[in-house]
């Protein structure tokens, strides 16, 4: 087939791997999660386990494609998901975040997303929602990789 | 290798001079580093080279601390997963490199200052202690406390590199000291030297932090400890925040008051 000239966050790919032994069932990984719910529009800046928090703001996507994200990203962090290409009522978004920083007083807000253009929209809202708020707060963005490799991590 | 890379690298130099051109082939100056007492382990691992550079320095310091032998060569085991290909400090450490512009603003107009000293004078003698009062406010109370208090506080303080920078800010408080004493027996030459002698120690320190110490604490620091000392830094911040734009304005009209003038005399 010739060149995909498509979006890139929608081109079809197979990945070829291997089943590893960490791969397989017998390796029970406990779940990191301390939260219900996750979604960004169902989460409330009020929780309690927002309060002066690390906070992981990650696309639908990057808990998927990463093998370790229960370990290594989402970890003594509270959670909110979001998916910058499709979801609706992204001006709440902003708002919401902009409550974590200045109402929840969160510590940090780490945005993980995927490498696919369309996905950097998560970032834009975060640093819209920064700029709005009369508290500042570091938030770091982190990009993985389809396979669920970090590509880059920087403090904005 | 292993007894080496525990032994502080002035000791190695000293026994294998060599040892000091391998280094500053990597950027790593710790020749001229007036302290020395840090661990060749640590200083690999501080300026996190690219793992084939590591292989190939640890390589080459073998063949010349241990010649004709075979050496385990070992890695300094950190994580590369964020690979760290350029400095893209943390919130926290870009509040102390933005102190550290406003200081070296500073130190670049020492020349200047000390060029037509004047101890005589009431108003001569108000120039010195005006810069005196900026090193020992902004500089030492301000800044060095940050580092001290709150930030070196994250990490072990018996690390070499830390004591490094402890002995650095202790040298520039003597000379600070040295100012003032040369002022009181209206010594202008010793004035002079001793400030000159400040700058040179913290242009080196700065740099020193800028480009090893704030990375190599930015890759080790976790996301809760850069949260943490934001907010502290914020609340010093806030303390210092009249004192904070006045020293800005004392930076800013000695700039107008040297490199004005100098800008005359060019045209
Ligand atoms: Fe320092
Ligand atoms: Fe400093």
């Amino acid at each position: 087939m010739s060149e995909f000239c498509g979006c890139p966050g929608s081109r079809m790919l197979e990945f070829q791997q291997e089943d590893t032994p960490e791969g397989g069932a017998e390796v029970r990984i406990a779940s990191q999660l301390r939260q219900w719910p996750i979604q960004l529009h169902l989460v409330s800046p009020e929780a309690p386990y927002f309060q002066g928090a690390d906070v992981l703001l990650a696309a639908d996507c990057a808990a998927f494609a990463m093998g370790n994200f229960h370990n290594e990203h989402l970890k003594g962090k509270g959670l909110a998901i979001a998916c910058p290409k499709l979801d609706g009522g992204q001006e709440a978004y902003v708002a919401k975040i902009k409550a974590l920083f200045e109402k929840a007083r969160i510590n940090t807000l780490t945005v993980l997303i995927m490498q696919v253009p369309c996905c950097h929209g998560l970032v834009a809202l975060a640093t819209e929602a920064l700029r709005g708020s009369s508290r500042k707060v570091p938030v770091r963005c982190m990009v993985a990789s389809l396979k669920g490799e970090v590509l880059q991590e920087d403090w904005l | 290798m292993e007894r080496f890379l525990q032994s502080p690298i002035k000791d190695l130099i000293g026994r294998f001079p060599a040892l000091g051109t391998i280094l500053e082939d990597y950027a790593i100056g710790c020749v001229p580093c007036s302290v020395g007492t840090c661990l060749l382990r640590d200083i690999v691992e501080i300026h996190n080279l690219s793992p084939g550079d590591e292989e190939e320095l640890m390589g080459r310091i073998a063949a010349v601390v241990a010649p004709g032998q075979a050496v385990a060569i070992p890695r300094s085991g950190r994580d590369r997963a964020a690979g760290a290909s350029k400095v893209s400090y943390s919130p926290p450490m870009k509040m102390l490199v933005e102190e550290h512009r406003r200081i070296l603003r500073f130190v670049a107009l020492i020349p200047a200052l000390t060029a037509g000293l004047d101890v005589e004078s009431g108003e001569g003698r108000e120039r010195i202690l005006d810069a005196v009062d900026f090193i020992r406010s902004y500089a030492d109370r301000f800044h060095h406390a940050k580092e001290e208090d709150l930030l070196f506080a994250c990490f072990d303080e018996g690390l070499e590199i830390l004591q490094v920078m402890l002995e650095d800010h202790r040298r520039g408080r003597v000379c600070v000291q040295g100012v003032l004493d040369a002022l009181g027996r209206r010594d202008a030459g010793e004035v002079s030297r001793n400030f000159s002698e400040y700058g040179e120690i913290l242009t080196e320190h700065i740099r020193k932090e800028d480009e090893i110490l704030y990375p190599w604490m930015d890759r080790n620091l976790t996301t809760r400890q850069v949260g943490e000392l934001f907010a502290r830094f914020g609340a010093v911040d806030e303390t210092f925040l009249e004192a904070g734009q006045r020293y800005e304005a004392f930076v800013a009209g000695l700039e107008a008051r040297y490199l004005d003038a100098k800008a005359e005399v060019v045209r």
